[in-house]
Protein backbone atom coordinates (compact mmCIF):
# COMPACT_ATOMS: atom_id res chain seq x y z
CA UNK A 1 0.00 0.00 0.00
CA UNK A 2 1.46 3.65 -0.60
CA UNK A 3 2.16 5.60 2.24
CA UNK A 4 0.43 8.68 2.89
CA UNK A 5 2.65 10.87 1.39
CA UNK A 6 2.68 9.22 -2.08
CA UNK A 7 -1.51 8.45 -2.18
CA UNK A 8 -1.96 11.91 -1.50
CA UNK A 9 0.75 13.59 -3.83
CA UNK A 10 -0.90 11.30 -6.67
CA UNK A 11 -4.15 12.24 -6.00
CA UNK A 12 -2.76 16.40 -6.32
CA UNK A 13 -2.27 15.28 -9.57
CA UNK A 14 -5.16 13.45 -10.44
CA UNK A 15 -7.28 16.74 -9.50
CA UNK A 16 -4.57 18.40 -11.57
CA UNK A 17 -5.71 16.28 -14.46
CA UNK A 18 -9.31 17.01 -13.74
CA UNK A 19 -8.37 20.81 -13.69
CA UNK A 20 -6.96 20.44 -17.29
CA UNK A 21 -9.33 18.46 -18.41
CA UNK A 22 -12.00 20.64 -17.69
CA UNK A 23 -9.82 24.15 -19.10
CA UNK A 24 -9.41 22.21 -22.27
CA UNK A 25 -13.35 21.38 -22.41
CA UNK A 26 -13.96 25.24 -21.25
CA UNK A 27 -11.94 26.43 -23.64
CA UNK A 28 -14.15 24.73 -26.60
CA UNK A 29 -17.29 25.89 -25.22
CA UNK A 30 -18.12 27.14 -21.90
CA UNK A 31 -21.31 25.22 -22.02
CA UNK A 32 -20.04 21.67 -22.42
CA UNK A 33 -17.36 22.52 -19.24
CA UNK A 34 -20.40 21.73 -16.84
CA UNK A 35 -19.51 17.93 -16.43
CA UNK A 36 -16.18 18.37 -16.31
CA UNK A 37 -16.56 21.09 -13.81
CA UNK A 38 -18.41 18.88 -11.57
CA UNK A 39 -16.20 16.05 -11.78
CA UNK A 40 -12.98 18.14 -10.80
CA UNK A 41 -14.95 20.14 -7.97
CA UNK A 42 -16.87 16.44 -6.67
CA UNK A 43 -12.76 14.81 -6.75
CA UNK A 44 -11.28 18.12 -5.10
CA UNK A 45 -13.61 18.16 -2.50
CA UNK A 46 -12.89 14.59 -1.97
CA UNK A 47 -9.33 15.60 -1.59
CA UNK A 48 -9.89 17.95 1.46
CA UNK A 49 -11.94 16.35 2.98
CA UNK A 50 -9.48 13.33 2.67
CA UNK A 51 -7.15 16.09 4.50
CA UNK A 52 -9.32 17.68 6.70
CA UNK A 53 -11.33 14.41 8.44
CA UNK A 54 -8.88 12.11 8.29
CA UNK A 55 -5.39 12.54 7.57
CA UNK A 56 -5.33 16.26 9.02
CA UNK A 57 -7.40 15.15 12.35
CA UNK A 58 -4.99 12.22 12.63
CA UNK A 59 -1.82 14.52 12.39
CA UNK A 60 -3.65 17.25 14.92
CA UNK A 61 -4.15 14.21 17.69
CA UNK A 62 -0.72 12.66 17.54
CA UNK A 63 1.06 15.95 17.51
CA UNK A 64 -1.49 18.54 19.60
CA UNK A 65 -0.67 20.90 17.04
CA UNK A 66 -3.92 22.29 15.89
CA UNK A 67 -2.82 25.99 15.41
CA UNK A 68 0.40 25.44 13.05
CA UNK A 69 0.25 23.96 9.67
CA UNK A 70 -2.96 22.17 9.52
CA UNK A 71 -5.14 25.29 10.27
CA UNK A 72 -3.11 27.15 7.40
CA UNK A 73 -4.19 24.47 4.84
CA UNK A 74 -7.62 24.41 6.25
CA UNK A 75 -7.58 28.20 5.37
CA UNK A 76 -6.09 27.70 2.09
CA UNK A 77 -8.94 25.00 1.40
CA UNK A 78 -11.54 28.04 2.04
CA UNK A 79 -10.32 29.71 -0.11
CA UNK A 80 -9.75 27.50 -3.02
CA UNK A 81 -13.49 26.37 -2.13
CA UNK A 82 -14.44 29.41 -2.51
CA UNK A 83 -12.92 30.01 -6.21
CA UNK A 84 -14.03 26.80 -7.25
CA UNK A 85 -17.70 28.08 -6.44
CA UNK A 86 -16.72 30.83 -7.95
CA UNK A 87 -15.86 29.15 -12.07
CA UNK A 88 -19.30 26.88 -11.21
CA UNK A 89 -21.13 30.57 -11.29
CA UNK A 90 -19.39 31.56 -14.06
CA UNK A 91 -20.22 28.59 -16.15
CA UNK A 92 -24.20 28.74 -14.62
CA UNK A 93 -23.91 32.62 -16.29
CA UNK A 94 -22.13 31.36 -20.16
CA UNK A 95 -19.17 34.01 -19.01
CA UNK A 96 -15.57 32.56 -20.65
CA UNK A 97 -13.15 35.25 -19.22
CA UNK A 98 -14.73 35.35 -15.70
CA UNK A 99 -14.03 31.53 -15.39
CA UNK A 100 -11.18 31.50 -16.61
CA UNK A 101 -9.66 34.54 -14.38
CA UNK A 102 -10.77 32.34 -11.42
CA UNK A 103 -8.92 29.02 -12.83
CA UNK A 104 -6.08 30.84 -13.48
CA UNK A 105 -5.71 32.46 -9.96
CA UNK A 106 -7.25 28.70 -8.46
CA UNK A 107 -4.13 26.77 -9.90
CA UNK A 108 -1.45 29.15 -8.88
CA UNK A 109 -2.80 28.85 -5.39
CA UNK A 110 -3.46 25.55 -5.57
CA UNK A 111 0.09 24.52 -6.97
CA UNK A 112 1.55 27.01 -3.99
CA UNK A 113 -0.82 24.70 -1.72
CA UNK A 114 0.36 21.38 -2.83
CA UNK A 115 3.85 22.25 -3.14
CA UNK A 116 3.82 23.16 0.74
CA UNK A 117 1.73 19.73 1.41
CA UNK A 118 3.94 17.61 -0.64
CA UNK A 119 7.06 19.71 0.44
CA UNK A 120 6.29 19.98 4.46
CA UNK A 121 3.01 18.83 5.60
CA UNK A 122 2.76 15.38 4.08
CA UNK A 123 6.87 14.66 4.87
CA UNK A 124 5.82 15.60 8.39
CA UNK A 125 2.85 13.38 8.77
CA UNK A 126 4.67 10.50 6.99
CA UNK A 127 7.00 10.92 9.90
CA UNK A 128 4.96 11.31 13.30
CA UNK A 129 1.92 8.81 11.26
CA UNK A 130 4.29 5.76 9.94
CA UNK A 131 3.36 2.88 12.10
CA UNK A 132 -0.58 4.33 11.63
CA UNK A 133 0.07 4.87 7.48
CA UNK A 134 -1.94 1.92 5.96
CA UNK A 135 -4.93 2.49 8.48
CA UNK A 136 -5.30 5.90 7.46
CA UNK A 137 -4.60 5.62 3.74
CA UNK A 138 -7.44 2.70 4.43
CA UNK A 139 -9.87 5.28 5.65
CA UNK A 140 -9.19 7.79 3.54
CA UNK A 141 -9.80 5.75 0.74
CA UNK A 142 -12.99 4.29 1.78
CA UNK A 143 -13.89 7.43 3.50
CA UNK A 144 -17.96 8.88 1.89
CA UNK A 145 -17.72 12.73 1.23
CA UNK A 146 -20.08 14.82 3.16
CA UNK B 1 11.09 18.06 15.97
CA UNK B 2 11.45 21.81 15.50
CA UNK B 3 7.86 22.79 14.90
CA UNK B 4 8.77 26.56 14.80
CA UNK B 5 10.95 26.19 11.95
CA UNK B 6 8.02 24.31 9.63
CA UNK B 7 6.12 27.75 9.36
CA UNK B 8 4.35 26.71 6.18
CA UNK B 9 2.19 30.16 7.06
CA UNK B 10 4.99 32.34 6.79
CA UNK B 11 4.44 34.54 3.69
CA UNK B 12 6.48 37.51 3.93
CA UNK B 13 4.91 41.20 3.21
CA UNK B 14 3.92 42.13 -0.29
CA UNK B 15 5.83 44.95 -0.49
CA UNK B 16 9.14 42.73 0.51
CA UNK B 17 9.04 40.91 -3.57
CA UNK B 18 6.86 43.98 -4.91
CA UNK B 19 9.81 46.80 -4.39
CA UNK B 20 12.14 44.45 -6.49
CA UNK B 21 9.86 43.92 -9.10
CA UNK B 22 8.70 47.34 -9.52
CA UNK B 23 12.08 48.35 -9.97
CA UNK B 24 13.48 45.98 -12.47
CA UNK B 25 11.71 46.96 -15.70
CA UNK B 26 13.13 50.27 -14.91
CA UNK B 27 16.72 49.27 -15.05
CA UNK B 28 15.88 47.62 -17.99
CA UNK B 29 14.23 51.01 -19.71
CA UNK B 30 17.82 52.58 -18.66
CA UNK B 31 19.89 50.23 -19.86
CA UNK B 32 18.25 50.87 -23.08
CA UNK B 33 18.54 54.16 -23.09
CA UNK B 34 22.39 53.99 -22.28
CA UNK B 35 22.20 51.95 -25.42
CA UNK B 36 20.50 54.46 -27.63
CA UNK B 37 23.33 56.79 -26.75
CA UNK B 38 26.05 54.23 -27.26
CA UNK B 39 29.24 53.78 -29.95
CA UNK B 40 28.53 51.01 -31.54
CA UNK B 41 32.31 50.24 -31.88
CA UNK B 42 32.59 50.90 -28.32
CA UNK B 43 29.38 48.21 -27.25
CA UNK B 44 31.05 45.61 -29.44
CA UNK B 45 33.77 45.14 -26.83
CA UNK B 46 32.83 43.02 -23.59
CA UNK B 47 35.73 44.94 -21.60
CA UNK B 48 34.30 48.50 -21.98
CA UNK B 49 33.13 50.64 -19.22
CA UNK B 50 29.81 51.88 -21.22
CA UNK B 51 29.07 47.87 -22.21
CA UNK B 52 30.18 46.83 -18.23
CA UNK B 53 27.28 49.47 -17.18
CA UNK B 54 24.97 48.18 -20.03
CA UNK B 55 24.91 44.37 -18.81
CA UNK B 56 24.42 45.06 -15.14
CA UNK B 57 22.16 47.69 -15.78
CA UNK B 58 20.94 44.64 -17.20
CA UNK B 59 22.37 41.99 -14.93
CA UNK B 60 22.35 43.06 -11.37
CA UNK B 61 19.37 46.03 -12.04
CA UNK B 62 16.78 43.78 -13.75
CA UNK B 63 17.66 39.87 -13.67
CA UNK B 64 19.04 40.13 -10.16
CA UNK B 65 16.27 42.18 -8.75
CA UNK B 66 13.72 39.60 -9.85
CA UNK B 67 15.36 36.95 -8.76
CA UNK B 68 15.66 37.92 -5.24
CA UNK B 69 12.33 39.28 -5.30
CA UNK B 70 11.17 35.95 -6.21
CA UNK B 71 13.22 33.74 -3.96
CA UNK B 72 11.96 35.94 -1.34
CA UNK B 73 8.42 35.48 -1.70
CA UNK B 74 9.17 31.42 -2.99
CA UNK B 75 11.81 30.00 -0.59
CA UNK B 76 8.99 29.71 2.16
CA UNK B 77 6.89 27.62 -0.63
CA UNK B 78 9.75 25.66 -2.16
CA UNK B 79 12.21 25.24 0.56
CA UNK B 80 9.24 25.88 3.31
CA UNK B 81 11.48 27.52 5.11
CA UNK B 82 11.33 31.57 6.66
CA UNK B 83 14.31 34.14 5.96
CA UNK B 84 14.44 35.73 9.51
CA UNK B 85 13.39 39.21 9.67
CA UNK B 86 12.61 38.80 6.36
CA UNK B 87 10.95 42.79 5.87
CA UNK B 88 14.30 43.71 7.76
CA UNK B 89 16.31 42.07 5.16
CA UNK B 90 14.54 42.95 2.25
CA UNK B 91 14.41 46.50 3.19
CA UNK B 92 17.60 46.68 3.67
CA UNK B 93 19.30 45.06 0.89
CA UNK B 94 17.02 46.79 -1.98
CA UNK B 95 17.86 50.03 -0.75
CA UNK B 96 22.01 48.85 -0.51
CA UNK B 97 21.23 47.24 -4.00
CA UNK B 98 19.23 50.24 -5.40
CA UNK B 99 21.74 52.70 -4.74
CA UNK B 100 24.69 50.39 -5.66
CA UNK B 101 23.69 49.82 -9.30
CA UNK B 102 22.91 53.27 -9.53
CA UNK B 103 26.43 54.13 -8.41
CA UNK B 104 27.72 51.67 -10.36
CA UNK B 105 26.32 52.45 -13.76
CA UNK B 106 26.80 56.19 -13.62
CA UNK B 107 30.43 55.67 -12.14
CA UNK B 108 31.43 53.60 -14.54
CA UNK B 109 29.27 55.64 -17.57
CA UNK B 110 31.03 58.68 -16.56
CA UNK B 111 34.43 57.39 -14.98
CA UNK B 112 33.90 58.70 -11.54
CA UNK B 113 36.40 56.07 -9.31
CA UNK B 114 34.59 57.33 -5.83
CA UNK B 115 31.31 56.50 -7.12
CA UNK B 116 32.63 53.02 -8.23
CA UNK B 117 34.08 52.47 -5.02
CA UNK B 118 30.74 53.04 -3.51
CA UNK B 119 28.87 50.78 -5.57
CA UNK B 120 31.45 47.79 -4.84
CA UNK B 121 30.56 48.18 -1.27
CA UNK B 122 26.55 48.95 -1.88
CA UNK B 123 26.27 45.89 -4.20
CA UNK B 124 28.18 43.62 -2.44
CA UNK B 125 26.76 44.85 1.18
CA UNK B 126 22.68 43.86 -0.67
CA UNK B 127 23.63 40.79 -2.19
CA UNK B 128 25.74 39.36 0.74
CA UNK B 129 22.29 40.43 2.77
CA UNK B 130 19.80 38.59 1.05
CA UNK B 131 22.54 35.44 0.14
CA UNK B 132 23.86 35.00 3.84
CA UNK B 133 20.18 35.15 4.94
CA UNK B 134 18.87 32.60 2.66
CA UNK B 135 21.53 30.56 2.86
CA UNK B 136 20.83 30.34 7.01
CA UNK B 137 17.36 29.77 6.42
CA UNK B 138 18.00 26.74 3.99
CA UNK B 139 19.68 25.40 6.64
CA UNK B 140 16.16 24.17 8.04
CA UNK B 141 15.16 22.65 5.26
CA UNK B 142 13.43 19.46 6.64
CA UNK B 143 12.69 17.69 2.64
CA UNK B 144 15.74 18.57 0.24
CA UNK B 145 14.46 18.25 -2.58
CA UNK B 146 15.71 18.48 -5.90
CA UNK B 147 14.22 22.33 -6.61
CA UNK B 148 16.18 23.02 -3.31
CA UNK B 149 19.44 21.48 -3.88
CA UNK B 150 19.60 23.68 -7.26
CA UNK B 151 18.62 26.96 -4.84
CA UNK B 152 21.87 26.12 -2.58
CA UNK B 153 23.69 25.65 -5.39
CA UNK B 154 22.69 28.85 -7.11
CA UNK B 155 23.29 30.59 -4.09
CA UNK B 156 26.74 29.64 -3.55
CA UNK B 157 27.67 30.78 -7.09
CA UNK B 158 26.04 34.05 -6.19
CA UNK B 159 28.22 33.99 -3.02
CA UNK B 160 31.21 33.78 -5.15
CA UNK B 161 30.46 35.90 -8.09
CA UNK B 162 29.52 38.91 -5.68
CA UNK B 163 32.82 38.71 -4.03
CA UNK B 164 34.61 38.58 -7.35
CA UNK B 165 32.34 41.80 -8.28
CA UNK B 166 33.52 43.71 -5.38
CA UNK B 167 37.03 42.91 -6.29
CA UNK B 168 36.48 43.50 -10.39
CA UNK B 169 34.61 46.78 -9.14
CA UNK B 170 37.37 48.17 -6.93
CA UNK B 171 39.85 47.40 -9.24
CA UNK B 172 37.68 49.83 -11.77
CA UNK B 173 37.39 51.80 -8.98
CA UNK B 174 41.24 52.69 -7.83
CA UNK B 175 42.30 52.12 -11.32
CA UNK B 176 44.47 49.84 -10.75
CA UNK B 177 43.84 45.81 -11.99
CA UNK B 178 45.54 42.37 -11.78
CA UNK B 179 47.19 40.34 -14.04
CA UNK B 180 44.23 37.76 -13.12
CA UNK B 181 41.59 40.69 -13.92
CA UNK B 182 40.24 39.55 -17.10
CA UNK B 183 40.57 35.67 -15.94
CA UNK B 184 38.12 36.97 -12.86
CA UNK B 185 35.75 38.43 -15.06
CA UNK B 186 35.46 35.98 -17.05
CA UNK B 187 34.80 33.39 -14.28
CA UNK B 188 32.90 35.86 -12.49
CA UNK B 189 30.42 36.34 -16.20
CA UNK B 190 30.03 32.36 -16.77
CA UNK B 191 29.56 31.21 -12.89
CA UNK B 192 27.11 34.39 -12.78
CA UNK B 193 24.95 33.38 -16.20
CA UNK B 194 25.21 29.45 -15.74
CA UNK B 195 25.97 28.73 -11.84
CA UNK B 196 23.77 31.61 -10.74
CA UNK B 197 21.08 32.33 -12.83
CA UNK B 198 21.26 28.95 -15.41
CA UNK B 199 20.97 26.63 -11.89
CA UNK B 200 18.60 28.59 -10.57
CA UNK B 201 16.21 28.36 -13.17
CA UNK B 202 16.29 24.72 -13.94
CA UNK B 203 15.68 23.85 -10.12
CA UNK B 204 12.59 26.40 -10.31
CA UNK B 205 11.48 24.65 -13.93
CA UNK B 206 11.62 21.32 -12.22
CA UNK B 207 8.70 21.92 -10.21
CA UNK B 208 6.80 24.79 -12.12
CA UNK B 209 6.64 23.15 -15.62
CA UNK B 210 4.69 20.15 -14.07
CA UNK B 211 2.86 21.83 -11.55
CA UNK B 212 1.55 25.24 -13.46
CA UNK B 213 1.01 23.65 -16.70
CA UNK B 214 0.93 20.34 -15.92
CA UNK B 215 3.33 19.25 -18.02
CA UNK B 216 5.00 15.77 -17.76
CA UNK B 217 7.31 15.53 -14.51
CA UNK B 218 11.21 15.76 -15.12
CA UNK B 219 13.05 12.39 -14.97
CA UNK B 220 14.37 11.06 -11.74
CA UNK B 221 17.74 11.27 -13.54
CA UNK B 222 17.29 14.89 -15.01
CA UNK B 223 15.96 16.05 -11.13
CA UNK B 224 19.30 14.37 -9.07
CA UNK B 225 21.73 15.04 -11.61
CA UNK B 226 21.43 17.96 -13.88
CA UNK B 227 22.87 20.53 -11.18
CA UNK B 228 25.22 18.80 -9.94
CA UNK B 229 26.90 17.88 -13.89
CA UNK B 230 26.55 21.80 -14.39
CA UNK B 231 28.32 22.58 -11.39
CA UNK B 232 30.77 19.98 -12.27
CA UNK B 233 31.42 21.81 -15.40
CA UNK B 234 31.92 24.79 -14.36
CA UNK B 235 34.75 23.55 -12.11
CA UNK B 236 36.22 22.08 -14.67
CA UNK B 237 36.12 25.15 -17.06
CA UNK B 238 38.00 27.00 -14.36
CA UNK B 239 40.40 24.32 -13.62
CA UNK B 240 41.06 24.11 -17.11
CA UNK B 241 41.15 28.17 -17.46
CA UNK B 242 43.66 28.26 -14.62
CA UNK B 243 45.70 25.60 -15.88
CA UNK B 244 44.98 24.69 -19.35
CA UNK B 245 43.74 26.85 -20.60
CA UNK B 246 43.73 25.72 -24.36
CA UNK B 247 41.42 23.16 -23.50
CA UNK B 248 39.36 25.28 -21.57
CA UNK B 249 36.56 25.01 -24.66
CA UNK B 250 36.23 21.17 -23.35
CA UNK B 251 34.49 22.51 -20.09
CA UNK B 252 32.43 25.17 -22.03
CA UNK B 253 31.04 22.20 -24.04
CA UNK B 254 30.40 20.40 -21.33
CA UNK B 255 28.52 22.97 -19.72
CA UNK B 256 26.52 24.14 -22.87
CA UNK B 257 25.35 20.25 -23.48
CA UNK B 258 23.47 19.75 -20.54
CA UNK B 259 21.68 23.72 -20.81
CA UNK B 260 21.10 22.72 -24.46
CA UNK B 261 19.23 19.59 -22.93
CA UNK B 262 17.80 21.06 -20.27
CA UNK B 263 16.45 23.58 -23.03
CA UNK B 264 15.28 20.92 -25.49
CA UNK B 265 13.01 19.40 -22.74
CA UNK B 266 11.92 22.24 -21.44
CA UNK B 267 10.28 22.71 -25.10
CA UNK B 268 9.27 19.24 -25.22
CA UNK B 269 7.78 19.15 -21.90
CA UNK B 270 5.25 22.24 -22.88
CA UNK B 271 4.46 20.18 -26.04
CA UNK B 272 3.00 17.67 -23.76
CA UNK B 273 1.36 19.48 -20.96
CA UNK B 274 -2.29 18.62 -20.15
CA UNK B 275 -2.79 22.15 -19.51
CA UNK B 276 -3.47 23.53 -23.09
CA UNK B 277 -4.36 26.76 -22.60
CA UNK B 278 -1.77 29.14 -23.65
CA UNK B 279 -0.35 32.39 -22.09
CA UNK B 280 2.07 35.04 -22.28
CA UNK B 281 4.09 33.18 -19.67
CA UNK B 282 4.15 29.79 -22.06
CA UNK B 283 5.29 31.90 -24.65
CA UNK B 284 8.52 33.25 -22.91
CA UNK B 285 8.98 29.77 -21.82
CA UNK B 286 9.27 28.80 -25.25
CA UNK B 287 10.95 31.91 -26.94
CA UNK B 288 13.39 31.23 -23.27
CA UNK B 289 14.04 27.75 -24.93
CA UNK B 290 14.72 28.71 -28.41
CA UNK B 291 17.31 31.11 -27.07
CA UNK B 292 19.42 29.38 -25.02
CA UNK B 293 19.38 26.04 -27.71
CA UNK B 294 20.94 28.66 -29.94
CA UNK B 295 22.56 30.68 -27.36
CA UNK B 296 24.52 27.66 -25.56
CA UNK B 297 25.30 26.25 -29.29
CA UNK B 298 26.92 30.02 -30.06
CA UNK B 299 28.58 30.31 -26.60
CA UNK B 300 30.55 26.46 -27.38
CA UNK B 301 31.31 27.59 -31.00
CA UNK B 302 32.70 31.28 -30.36
CA UNK B 303 36.04 29.89 -29.51
CA UNK B 304 36.35 28.82 -32.75
CA UNK B 305 36.08 32.31 -33.98
CA UNK B 306 38.65 33.83 -30.97
CA UNK B 307 35.52 34.95 -28.77
CA UNK B 308 34.03 37.40 -31.42
CA UNK B 309 30.66 37.02 -31.08
CA UNK B 310 30.39 37.26 -27.68
CA UNK B 311 28.02 39.76 -27.88
CA UNK B 312 25.76 37.83 -29.79
CA UNK B 313 26.20 34.92 -27.11
CA UNK B 314 25.30 37.58 -24.45
CA UNK B 315 22.19 38.70 -25.91
CA UNK B 316 21.03 35.08 -27.14
CA UNK B 317 21.31 34.02 -23.53
CA UNK B 318 21.46 36.95 -21.12
CA UNK B 319 18.35 38.26 -23.10
CA UNK B 320 16.60 35.67 -24.93
CA UNK B 321 16.70 32.69 -21.72
CA UNK B 322 17.15 34.34 -18.51
CA UNK B 323 15.53 38.22 -19.38
CA UNK B 324 12.75 35.89 -21.02
CA UNK B 325 11.91 33.70 -18.32
CA UNK B 326 11.99 36.41 -15.39
CA UNK B 327 9.63 38.29 -17.58
CA UNK B 328 7.51 35.48 -18.01
CA UNK B 329 7.28 35.17 -14.41
CA UNK B 330 6.31 38.59 -13.49
CA UNK B 331 3.31 38.26 -15.28
CA UNK B 332 2.33 35.29 -13.37
CA UNK B 333 3.73 36.49 -9.79
CA UNK B 334 2.35 39.80 -9.86
CA UNK B 335 -0.88 39.68 -10.14
CA UNK B 336 -1.27 36.35 -8.20
CA UNK B 337 0.70 38.30 -4.94
CA UNK B 338 -2.10 41.09 -5.17
CA UNK B 339 -5.01 38.50 -5.61
CA UNK B 340 -3.27 36.32 -2.54
CA UNK B 341 -2.98 39.18 -0.25
CA UNK B 342 -6.12 40.99 -0.80
CA UNK B 343 -7.68 37.59 -0.03
CA UNK B 344 -5.60 36.71 2.72
CA UNK B 345 -6.80 40.16 4.14
CA UNK B 346 -10.37 39.04 3.98
CA UNK B 347 -11.48 40.79 0.49
CA UNK B 348 -14.04 38.84 -1.62
CA UNK B 349 -14.89 41.09 -4.21
CA UNK B 350 -10.79 41.64 -5.95
CA UNK B 351 -10.56 41.51 -10.02
CA UNK B 352 -9.06 37.86 -11.06
CA UNK B 353 -5.66 37.42 -12.56
CA UNK B 354 -6.78 38.02 -16.02
CA UNK B 355 -8.47 41.35 -15.30
CA UNK B 356 -5.67 43.12 -13.72
CA UNK B 357 -3.02 43.13 -16.88
CA UNK B 358 -3.90 43.32 -20.67
CA UNK B 359 -3.73 40.71 -22.75
CA UNK B 360 -3.24 42.58 -25.60
CA UNK B 361 -0.54 44.97 -24.11
CA UNK B 362 1.32 41.40 -22.31
CA UNK B 363 1.09 40.69 -26.21
CA UNK B 364 2.79 43.70 -27.72
CA UNK B 365 4.85 44.09 -24.84
CA UNK B 366 6.24 40.17 -25.49
CA UNK B 367 6.41 40.92 -29.52
CA UNK B 368 8.32 44.06 -29.07
CA UNK B 369 10.86 42.46 -26.32
CA UNK B 370 11.65 39.13 -29.50
CA UNK B 371 11.70 42.22 -31.76
CA UNK B 372 14.25 43.94 -30.27
CA UNK B 373 16.86 41.18 -29.26
CA UNK B 374 16.61 39.74 -33.09
CA UNK B 375 17.33 43.44 -34.02
CA UNK B 376 20.14 43.70 -31.37
CA UNK B 377 22.04 40.61 -33.28
CA UNK B 378 21.43 41.87 -36.69
CA UNK B 379 22.55 44.93 -35.23
CA UNK B 380 25.83 43.27 -34.56
CA UNK B 381 26.46 43.08 -38.71
CA UNK B 382 24.52 46.30 -39.08
CA UNK B 383 25.59 48.59 -36.48
CA UNK B 384 23.56 51.71 -38.13
CA UNK B 385 20.09 50.40 -37.26
CA UNK B 386 21.10 49.49 -33.30
CA UNK B 387 19.14 52.90 -32.14
CA UNK B 388 16.22 51.74 -34.09
CA UNK B 389 16.34 48.79 -31.56
CA UNK B 390 17.69 50.36 -28.19
CA UNK B 391 13.64 52.71 -28.73
CA UNK B 392 11.45 48.72 -29.11
CA UNK B 393 13.71 47.66 -25.86
CA UNK B 394 12.97 50.68 -24.02
CA UNK B 395 9.62 50.64 -25.30
CA UNK B 396 8.70 46.85 -24.73
CA UNK B 397 10.51 47.41 -21.16
CA UNK B 398 8.48 50.59 -20.40
CA UNK B 399 5.08 48.63 -21.08
CA UNK B 400 6.58 45.81 -18.70
CA UNK B 401 6.65 47.98 -16.35
CA UNK B 402 2.73 49.57 -16.96
CA UNK B 403 1.49 46.11 -17.09
CA UNK B 404 3.08 45.27 -13.55
CA UNK B 405 2.34 48.42 -12.18
CA UNK B 406 -1.29 48.15 -12.92
CA UNK B 407 -2.04 44.86 -10.87
CA UNK B 408 -0.05 46.87 -7.71
CA UNK B 409 -2.22 50.11 -8.29
CA UNK B 410 -5.57 47.93 -7.70
CA UNK B 411 -4.02 46.53 -4.43
CA UNK B 412 -2.93 49.64 -3.17
CA UNK B 413 -7.42 51.01 -4.19
CA UNK B 414 -8.66 48.24 -2.63
CA UNK B 415 -6.54 48.02 0.25
CA UNK B 416 -8.05 51.94 1.19
CA UNK B 417 -11.53 50.14 1.11
CA UNK B 418 -12.99 47.91 4.26
CA UNK B 419 -12.80 43.90 4.07
CA UNK B 420 -16.50 42.79 2.61
CA UNK B 421 -15.74 39.90 4.99
CA UNK B 422 -14.04 39.68 8.49
CA UNK B 423 -11.24 37.14 8.62
CA UNK B 424 -9.97 37.82 11.54
CA UNK B 425 -10.75 34.35 13.29
CA UNK B 426 -8.09 33.50 10.74
CA UNK B 427 -5.93 35.67 10.17
CA UNK B 428 -2.88 34.71 8.28
CA UNK B 429 0.59 35.15 10.09
CA UNK B 430 1.90 37.42 7.46
CA UNK B 431 4.82 39.31 8.70
CA UNK B 432 4.48 43.33 9.46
Amino acid sequence: MSTIKEYLTQDHSRCDELFANMEDMAAKSIESAKEAYDEFARETERHFQMEERVMFFEFEQKTGMTQGPTAMMRHEHAQMRNLIAEMGKAIEAKDKDKFFGNSETLMILMQQHNMKEEQMLYTMAQQHLSAESDRIVDMMQSMIVE
Amino acid sequence: MDFDGLSVDQAPPISAPIRFFVTAPLFAVLAGILILFSDVAVLSSRFSTHTIAITHALSVGFLSFVMFGALLQMLPVLAGVRISKVDLVAKSSYAFMLVGTLSMIFGLWFDISKLILLSSLLLGSGFLILIISMLIALKGVVNVTASVRAIITGLIFALLITLMGMHLLSSYGIGKFSDLHLLFANIHSVWAVFGFAGVLIIGVAFHVLPMFYVAPRFKKFCKQKVVWLVTSGLLLWLFLNIFIESYSTIGKIWVALFFWAFSTTVYLKLNARRRKVSDITVWYWRSASIFMTLGTFAWAINDFFDEKYIVIVSILIGGGFILSIMSGMLYKIVPFLVWFHLNAKGYMSIPTMNDMISKKLAKAQFFLFILSLIGFIVSFFIPNILPLFAVTFIISMAILEYNIVIPILIYAKIIKTKPDFDMSMFEMKVEK
